[in-house]
């Protein structure tokens, strides 16, 4: 080791979690990163998400009609909102599936090791059916 | 071997642990009425979405929302950056940002939505 590292060490006077770049992936650790990962966004989207509800509240009425425009632009925001919109939605049926996970694990079932990594891949497995279910109805409506 | 030093116990430990299952087992059939609500204004957006927040039930379950999803989430961001900040200053910055944010959003938020709520 050398010593800038031992150094860095010493340093903090706490263990850091695993180190990512150095990580042999396997399903439990994809699930409790990908969990943290959803967390966060879900919490930086409800931010936005209550700012927008605070906006429309106060400029109920002011807000214009959209003008509909076929501009490049336009047309780009809205790919990339859409894009957004399907990565919450991820996050949300995601962060659900495994946080009932975690909260079977806090009641002390599940830890077996064939059943843990059962339902590591199903939360994943469900929460992408749930998205892609989501944009067919959202497409299908013609909401975008 | 030097013996790595571990930072007192602030006695706080427990009752964070507890605040994030409660909030998280609220968050449950929360998120089922979410998602329900979003399939109903999804078939009728422009004639159900400015008068969501009139009908007390959805006003209701989304004052609860939002001040649920806040305190869980502050919870978990707090984790977070235990976790991965190590300087210990940045630590308490940190923490402390997103308690503000949390709380003045929240505040603003249900604010908001007892305001849609009056007027309709």
């Amino acid at each position: 080791m050398s010593n800038d590292n031992k150094n860095k060490i010493l340093n903090t006077s706490k263990p850091t979690s695993p180190h990512l770049q150095i990580y042999r992936w396997n399903i439990s650790s994809i699930t409790s990163i990908m969990h943290r990962l959803t967390g966060v966004t879900l919490y930086f989207s409800i931010l936005i998400i209550a700012w927008f509800i605070v906006y429309y509240t106060y400029s109920y009425g002011s807000i214009s009609d959209k003008e509909s425009c076929d501009c490049m632009i336009t047309n780009i925001f809205k790919i990339i909102f859409f894009g957004a919109i399907i990565a919450i939605v991820f996050s949300l049926y995601y962060h659900f599936c495994n946080g009932i996970r975690h909260l079977f694990w806090d009641i002390g079932k599940g830890f077996e090791l064939k059943t843990a990594k059962l339902n590591g891949y199903l939360s994943i497995i469900l929460a992408t059916l749930l998205t892609v279910v989501t944009i067919v109805i959202t497409l299908y409506l013609k909401l975008f | 071997m030097k013996k790595i030093e571990i930072a007192p116990s602030t006695k706080t430990g427990f009752h964070h642990w507890l605040s994030q299952r409660i909030t998280a087992v609220a968050l449950i059939p929360l998120i089922i009425w979410l998602v329900f609500s979003l399939i109903e204004i999804a078939l009728d957006p422009e004639g159900y979405l400015p008068v969501f927040f009139a009908y007390p039930l959805n006003a209701f379950m989304s004052i609860l929302l939002f001040a649920v999803s806040f305190y869980h989430g502050s919870l978990g961001m707090r984790v977070i950056i235990e976790d991965y900040v190590t300087n210990k200053s940045k630590v308490h910055f940190y923490i402390m940002l997103v308690n503000f944010t949390s709380i003045t959003t929240a505040v603003a938020v249900i604010l908001a939505i007892l305001k849609l709520h009056l007027i309709n």
